[in-house]
């Protein structure tokens, strides 16, 4: 390190305005604190602060406002300085998370939920499925242990839209058994968007978007970083991951990014046997660059993701009988003890994305972006059993191999507040070319698609307005070989899709906020091409080549109650319609097949309704103490045929209490929290749609403590989290593999956060 | 400082090196599709009996159904109808007939031994089977049985073929189902 500088001139200036980062409107009586100096000074009521007599160095800013939560900025002040600061709105007052992403965001009318700070800790190491599932109205799809898909308000897959650091994520998302191929470790905020909403992300957006969203490059100089370990004791799997950052000193506007993660997890346990090959391993890395001036920049960024997954091989079934008999089976027949090894069964995905954007002012009047990104997903499924014949057998190839390139493109004007509007306008173009080998699920394709869209938001007091349009066209072109002879099918869609919404600030402390969007989903390519059997499923799936694209009305009413020091009540209420909803319709007589007669499907399109509550209470016992209590209700029905929607998620409650603890010697934000899950069993299933009654209800208790130790500056952040505390023996309905076998027992885990700075002193 | 130059370093390193060799690329043709590839199928089983003594006719029955699984329904089912007061030897033969030339499967399964076992269940009919074939470690296999027929009856014959590797004991519960096709069947 460089000495200090001698006693430096002590009379630099700083000065600026502080504005709502959703609503860019300036935030009077905010405090702006240099921290290390404890100067400070409160902004008038048109947002602006001066703070003199600041030495040079490099400081943390921190930024409050009653309204907003508070923020810290890094940065280092050579000379006297204009900067603005951008403070987002706190939903939720009760839990103090601090948002380190700083660019401007639209708040949106739809219900909206983030993972940030500490919350997002204690997902570390989880998949994205998991991470996901403590925000209300998320379930969680599996295959397994291993495989973990979000479900937004009963609904997945091609249903749920992922934007990837602002990038649809374009992979293999048909199956249930493809879980989205993304470390959730580039993220810094995961936020979810309930809620249909087409019309700023295109087409698919049936029950909502996930945002996985890494923070904005550094902005002050030094190098700073992170190191996560993760252990877990039911399959020993472990976890590290790094980041570190720089901003540059003398080239300021370069500045880089570079991020890995290893994971590693043996065969999970349940509380009575071992599952038998269901260990996992994931190797990712990313890197960004970026050259950011005050009014232009560019950023690269480029990520892998690379996976193995072992499929559980008591779930590798021939025919009907076996299912049968698995199912009577109180323990899988095949099992194992503990091992790391991955064997046939398994899966391997990997996934490319490179993105480049470039972005400037136009002026005062707003900023101009331009998105180009390439996504690369391969995929590999091993089948249980190597072929009879000798010399296939050998090759040890996959049985199907998929590869998906997509390029897309994405222009994006957003502009500054201009008479309380404030607004974006963009179009956004994609070119997709699927290609198989081994055998034939999904047919060859080229799909291309383009949309235009404008969003437009009206600030007046307490009011805010929302509406927006957007218009899509999707070309998709299948090609087949038949014959020796290569055919090519077409399909046209296009489609308008629009949003409205309103948040209104009743008082100080109620919010109320409505939104009516629609979205819409063309078939997926397996919906119009399936003919076979369907493996892990045991069931013959036929798809329909001329169904038409699904469409949604959702309508959700949220309100937001809270009271600083007391409580905070978050309750949302959705009905979603959804226009030929496309589903698996059973048809008999069941197909005969060497290996017997399999249970037939039809993809058929139906009217459908969900609507359901998502509920959160927190509430303040004492100063110390808080609790809540969280609920998820889904009701879905397909009118047509007058009958409930197969796999939708069950009641869901959830009761738990938090204890903060005074700081002690060297640790500090000391708590411990208990929490008990409750799922009701699911009554409300279609006749005759499965082969066995869905699981009982379930209860599970988890308990969690936390803290922070302080090594002189450093400091290092300690969580031990214990999931299913009784060992409970239980199946979810959601969980594919609950034909043959019981979730996860206890689960123990440790995770370490050392953040770490290299900065230079002057 | 060291630290950080060697930070810088690798990062660059890091970077470039992916720059040129990190992006994968398709090398096939969406607009070009490759022949499917169905890594094995049986088609087809075909089930031969001749009497032990020579008399009685030789019986065939043959379930066939050549595009696999779901698709067209199965070209040939046959009912098994044997004489009364017979004993017979039983040969069974699986084939791939989806591609050319077929595929003698039963060769395959005769070769992984101990990995396959078949089993048969009369159900109605006045029939009983016994294993004339074993794999190496002295566990039968099911391709040649012995089926001795008795009184004038009818009901259901399975025949199900099990794929047992390192999980082979004699018992039909482990492993999963190759074939199970249940014949209508007749001791006339």
């Amino acid at each position: 390190m460089q000495s200090v500088a001698l006693i430096a001139q002590c009379t630099l200036e700083m000065k600026g305005t502080v504005v709502d980062a959703d609503t860019r409107e300036p935030l009077g009586y905010s405090n702006v604190v240099i921290v290390e100096l404890q100067k400070g000074a409160a902004t008038d009521e048109s947002g602006n602060y001066i703070i003199k007599g600041i030495c040079p160095g490099n400081y943390t800013v921190r930024v409050s406002h009653l309204s907003c939560e508070s923020k810290d900025f890094k940065l280092e002040i050579t000379a006297d300085l204009v900067r603005n600061f951008e403070l987002p709105h706190s939903l939720n007052e009760l839990k103090g998370v601090s948002i380190s992403a700083e660019r401007q965001k639209d708040i949106p009318t739809q219900a909206v939920q983030e993972i940030t700070g500490e919350d997002l800790d204690k997902t570390r190491g989880s998949s994205l499925g998991e991470s996901l599932k403590g925000v209300t109205g998320i379930s969680e799809l599996k295959t397994g242990s291993s495989v973990s898909k979000p479900v937004i308000h009963g609904l997945h897959s091609n249903r749920v839209l992922i934007l990837n650091n602002g990038i649809r994520q374009e992979g293999q998302q048909w199956g249930s058994e493809h879980a989205p191929e993304i470390d959730p470790f580039i993220a810094t905020q995961l936020t979810v968007i309930k809620g249909a909403n087409s019309v700023r992300y295109g087409s698919d957006a049936i029950a909502g978007v996930i945002l996985v969203e890494p923070a904005a490059m550094p902005d002050s100089a030094g190098i700073r970083g992170e190191l996560n370990l993760v252990g877990f004791s039911n399959n020993r799997e472990g976890v590290v991951s790094a980041i570190a950052e720089q901003r540059f000193e003398k080239i300021k506007a370069l500045s880089w990014r570079l991020q890995g993660t290893l994971k590693k997890g043996g065969n999970t346990k349940t509380p009575d046997y071992y599952l038998k090959n269901t260990g996992y391993e994931e190797e990712n890395f990313s890197w960004a660059l970026g050259w950011n001036k005050p009014t232009y920049g560019l950023e690269v960024f480029y990520s892998q993701f690379n996976s193995s997954i072992g499929i559980f091989s008591g779930s590798h079934i021939g025919n009907l009988t076996d299912l049968q008999a698995a199912f009577d089976r109180d323990e899988p027949l095949e099992q194992s003890g503990f091992s790391y090894h991955i064997d046939r069964p398994f899966q391997r995905a990997e996934h490319e994305l490179l993105k480049t954007k470039g972005w400037l002012l136009t002026g005062t009047t707003g900023k101009f972006s331009v998105t180009y990104a390439r996504q690369y997903n391969l995929r590999y499924e091993y089948d249980k059993h190597r072929p009879l014949n000798d010399a296939l057998a050998a090759l040890n190839l996959p049985e199907l191999t998929y590869e998906i390139t997509s390029h897309s493109v994405d222009l994006l004007w957003e502009h500054n507040s201009y008479k309380g509007f404030t607004g974006m306008v963009g179009c956004s173009g994609m070119t997709q070319g699927n290609t198989f080998e081994g055998r034939k699920f999904i047919p060859n394709y080229i799909n291309n698609t383009a949309g235009l869209f404008v969003v437009e938001r009206y600030r007046k007091n307490k009011l805010l307005l929302e509406a927006g349009a957007r218009m899509d066209i999707r070309e998709l072109t299948v090609y087949e070989k038949e014959n020796g002879i290569v055919n090519s099918y077409e399909y046209n869609y296009q489609n308008f899709s629009g949003t409205t919404g309103v948040i209104y600030d009743i008082t100080k402390n109620i919010r109320i906020s409505a939104n009516l969007g629609t979205a819409w989903r063309a078939p997926a390519v397996n919906e119009l091409y399936s003919d076979g059997l369907h493996h892990g499923a045991a069931a013959i799936e036929i798809g329909d080549t001329s169904l038409v694209p699904e469409k949604s009305w959702n309508a959700i009413v949220s309100a937001m109650l809270f009271d600083h020091s007391r409580f905070a009540i978050e309750i949302s209420g959705y009905y979603n319609l959804i226009n030929d909803f496309i589903y698996l319709k059973p048809v008999l007589p069941p197909t005969l097949t060497i290996r017997g007669a399999f249970p037939t499907y039809r993809y058929e399109q139906a009217d459908a309704t969900l609507k359901g509550i998502d509920a959160m209470v927190r509430y303040h016992l004492t100063a110390h103490t808080e609790l809540h209590v969280r609920a998820d209700i889904v009701r879905a029905f397909n009118e047509e045929a007058n009958d409930f929607l197969q796999m939708m998620p069950a009641d869901h409650f959830e009761y738990g209490a938090t204890i903060n603890l005074p700081e002690w010697k060297k640790t500090k934000s000391n708590h411990l929290m208990v929490s008990v899950n409750q799922v009701l069993k699911q009554y409300r299933v279609p006749d005759e749609a499965d082969y066995v009654a869905p699981p009982s209800g379930y209860v599970l208790l988890n308990a969690e403590a936390g803290t922070i130790l302080t090594f002189g500056k450093q400091a290092i952040h300690l969580s031990l989290n214990v999931t299913n505390l009784l060992n409970t023996s239980y199946r979810d309905y959601l969980n594919r593999f609950r034909y043959y076998a019981d979730e996860q027992g206890r689960n123990v885990s440790l995770k370490i956060k050392v953040p770490f700075q290299f900065a230079k002193k002057n | 400082m060291k630290n950080k130059n060697i930070i810088l370093l690798a990062t660059a390193t890091l970077i470039v090196t992916n720059i040129f060799t990190g992006c994968k690329k398709d090398d096939d043709d969406p607009t070009n599709p490759g022949t499917p590839n169905e890594s094995e199928l049986i088609t087809t089983a075909v089930l031969s009996f001749t009497d032990s003594a020579g008399v009685a006719p030789d019986v065939t029955a043959i379930f066939r159904d050549t595009d696999g699984d779901g698709g067209a329904a199965p070209t040939q089912f046959d009912t098994i109808r044997l004489q009364n007061n017979t004993t017979y030897f039983m040969d069974v033969l699986l084939l791939d007939e989806s591609g050319s030339p077929t595929d003698t499967i039963s060769n395959e399964v005769e070769e992984e031994a101990v990995d396959h076992m078949f089993f048969y269940t009369q159900s109605g009919v006045n029939i009983a089977t016994t294993y004339l074939d074993s794999d190496s470690n002295g566990l039968p296999l099911g391709l040649q049985t012995r089926w001795v027929t008795g009184n004038v009856s009818s009901g259901t014959s399975t025949i199900t073929l099990k794929h047992q590797p390192g999980v082979k004991d004699g018992t039909q519960a482990p492993g999963e189902t190759d074939i199970e096709v249940v014949f209508e069947s007749r001791v006339e």
